[in-house]
C-alpha cells in the first residue's frame, strides 16, 4: 500500500513518470488520460479558490496570460493543504518573489490586506515602482492594464489604523 | 425569488428523508432563504477554518452564525482533510477542528471520505480512492473503530470519484463498502453524482453496484453537479443537480426503505456567485418536491 500510494503521489504531482515502473497498475495509470485530467482537476480547484481569495493578483495574472503557468508552478512546488484559507497566502508568498515588479507589489499588497483581515495589526509597507492607483482601480474593476502606467516610487501602507485599510504615498 | 409557497423544515420533505444543504458561512442572506427548506446544514470544518499565525481555528463569525441557528436545522459535519486511508496515518487537524466545533454545537453525525489526500505528509491536492484490498479494509476498519470509540457520534464514510483507474483489489466497490459498514457499524454516504462521474469517466456499472450494495447502511445521500472538461465529468460541485442524479438519489432513498435520513445538495462557496441564490433555493424546492412524491 505504501509503495503504491507514494508512486501515485508522484504521478499526480508530476514528480514521477511511472512509464517503466515494475507494477503494471502504475504503468496503466501513468499512461492514462485520467491522470492528465486529474492533474487538470487539481489545477481547476486551485484556480477557483484563488479567484475568490486573491482577486487582484488573480486578475493581473489572467490579464497577462500567466495564470495557468503560475498555478501549475504553485502545485508543483508547494505542499498545498486542503485548507482553503492557507492556499491563497502560500500562493501570494510565491508570486511575491517573482521578478515582475507590478505582480510582486500587487501580491504583497493583497497578502498584507489578508493579514490585517486575519487580525494582525501591521502596519505592512509595500513599495511600488508604478502608480498603484491606476493598477488597483483597474484590477478591482476587472479591466485590462493596457495603458501606460506612470513610473516612479510609491509606498502603500496597509494597516487597520488607515482609513479604508490602506494609504498610498508618492516617495520619489 | 421563489414563486411557490416554501414549506417549513418543521415538516420533513418526506417520510423517507430530510433535506440537507452545504453552508460555509459568511452569506447570511443565502442562509435565511435556505433555512425554511432544509432539515440539515452540512458544515465542512476545513472550509470555515481560518489561519491565525501557525494555528488553524474555526472562524468565530461563522460559528456565531451556526450557533444562531438554535435548532432550526440539525448540523452535519463533513470533513475533507482526515485522509483516513493514508498508509502513514491520518491528519489530526480534522479532529482538532471537529472538537472545537463539538464544543460549541450539537452535531447529528460527522463524516469523511473513503480516500486519502496525502502521502508521507505531502498533499495530493485531490482525493484518491482506496484500493479495495483486504489490507486497506483492515486499515480503514481499525481507524473507523478508533474514531467511533473517541467520539460518541455516528460516523459515516463517503464514496469518492475515481480520478485515476482503480487499483486491482480483493473486493468490488460495493463489496468493500458492505464489508466496511458491517465490520465497524459505521454509516455510508452515497454520492450519486460521484457514481455518475465514475460511470461517465471509467465505465463504472452503477446498476451492478446498487444491486450489490447493502442499502441499509446508507444514511445520507449527496447530490451535486460539476462541469465536463475534455470529456471527463469533474467532481467540482459548481452547478445545479441534473435530473439523472436526482432520479438516482430517489431510487436509493426508496430502496433503502427508511435508512437514508437526509439527501444533501452540495455546492462549493466559489460557485455561489455563478449559481445565484434564487437558483439554489429553487434547487432545494425541487429536491423537496421530488422526495415528497415518493410513495
Amino acid at each position: 500500500m505504501a509503495a503504491q500510494q507514494r508512486k501515485l503521489l508522484g504521478l499526480v504531482r508530476s514528480t514521477y513518470d511511472g512509464e517503466s515502473d515494475s507494477d503494471p497498475y502504475i504503468r496503466t495509470v501513468a499512461a492514462s488520460a485520467d491522470l492528465l485530467e486529474a492533474r487538470r482537476n487539481i489545477l481547476l480547484w486551485r484556480v477557483w479558490v484563488l479567484e475568490r481569495m486573491c482577486p487582484l493578483t488573480f486578475a493581473l495574472l489572467k490579464s497577462r496570460g500567466a495564470l495557468g503557468e503560475l498555478v501549475d508552478a504553485f502545485i508543483r512546488r508547494c505542499n498545498i493543504s486542503p485548507f482553503r484559507e492557507t492556499q491563497a497566502p502560500e500562493f501570494l508568498d510565491m508570486v511575491s518573489t517573482y521578478p515582475d515588479h507590478v505582480l510582486a507589489s500587487v501580491s504583497r499588497f493583497e497578502r498584507a490586506l489578508m493579514r490585517v483581515r486575519d487580525g494582525e495589526s501591521g502596519p505592512f509597507e509595500v513599495t511600488w515602482n508604478v502608480d498603484p492607483h491606476l493598477v488597483l482601480i483597474r484590477l478591482a474593476m476587472q479591466l485590462p492594464l493596457d495603458e501606460p502606467i506612470e513610473e516612479g516610487a510609491w509606498r502603500v501602507v496597509v494597516s487597520p489604523q488607515e482609513p479604508g485599510g490602506f494609504s498610498i504615498e508618492r516617495t520619489g | 425569488m421563489a414563486t411557490v409557497a416554501e414549506p417549513s423544515a418543521a415538516h420533513p420533505a418526506s417520510r423517507f428523508a430530510g433535506i440537507g444543504v452545504t453552508y460555509e458561512g459568511r452569506d447570511p442572506a443565502l442562509l435565511e432563504r435556505m433555512l425554511p427548506l432544509v432539515d440539515y446544514i452540512e458544515v465542512t470544518p476545513e472550509t470555515i477554518a481560518e489561519q491565525h499565525g501557525d494555528r488553524l481555528a474555526l472562524s468565530s463569525a461563522v460559528m456565531a452564525e451556526l450557533r444562531a441557528l438554535n435548532g432550526a436545522a440539525k448540523i452535519l459535519v463533513h470533513g475533507v482533510s482526515l485522509s483516513i486511508g493514508s498508509h502513514d496515518g491520518w491528519a489530526p487537524s480534522y479532529f482538532q477542528l471537529l472538537e472545537e466545533l463539538l464544543d460549541q454545537l450539537d452535531v447529528a453525525w460527522h463524516s469523511e471520505h473513503l480516500a486519502y489526500t496525502r502521502v508521507d505528509g505531502q498533499h495530493l491536492g485531490i482525493m484518491l480512492a482506496m484500493a479495495k484490498t483486504n489490507e486497506a479494509l483492515d486499515l480503514i476498519c481499525e481507524r473507523v473503530d478508533a474514531i467511533q470509540a473517541r467520539y460518541k457520534l455516528p460516523f459515516l464514510l463517503e464514496n469518492v470519484v475515481h480520478v485515476v483507474p482503480d487499483a486491482p483489489g480483493d473486493f468490488s466497490e460495493a463489496g468493500f463498502l458492505n464489508a466496511l459498514a458491517t465490520r465497524t457499524g459505521c454509516g455510508l454516504i452515497l454520492d450519486a453524482y460521484n457514481l455518475e462521474c465514475d460511470a461517465h469517466n471509467q465505465g463504472f456499472d452503477i446498476e451492478a453496484f446498487l444491486d450489490e450494495l447493502d442499502h441499509r447502511h446508507v444514511r445520507e445521500l449527496h447530490v451535486a453537479c460539476g462541469v465536463e472538461d475534455n470529456g471527463f465529468l469533474l467532481d467540482v460541485h459548481s452547478r445545479l443537480v441534473r435530473p439523472s442524479t436526482l432520479d438516482l438519489a430517489e431510487r436509493v432513498v426508496r430502496s433503502a426503505n427508511g435508512a437514508v435520513q437526509v439527501v444533501t445538495y452540495e455546492f462549493m462557496p466559489e460557485a455561489i456567485p455563478g449559481l445565484g441564490h434564487d437558483a439554489i433555493v429553487q434547487q432545494l424546492l425541487e429536491l423537496r418536491r421530488a422526495l415528497a412524491r415518493l410513495p
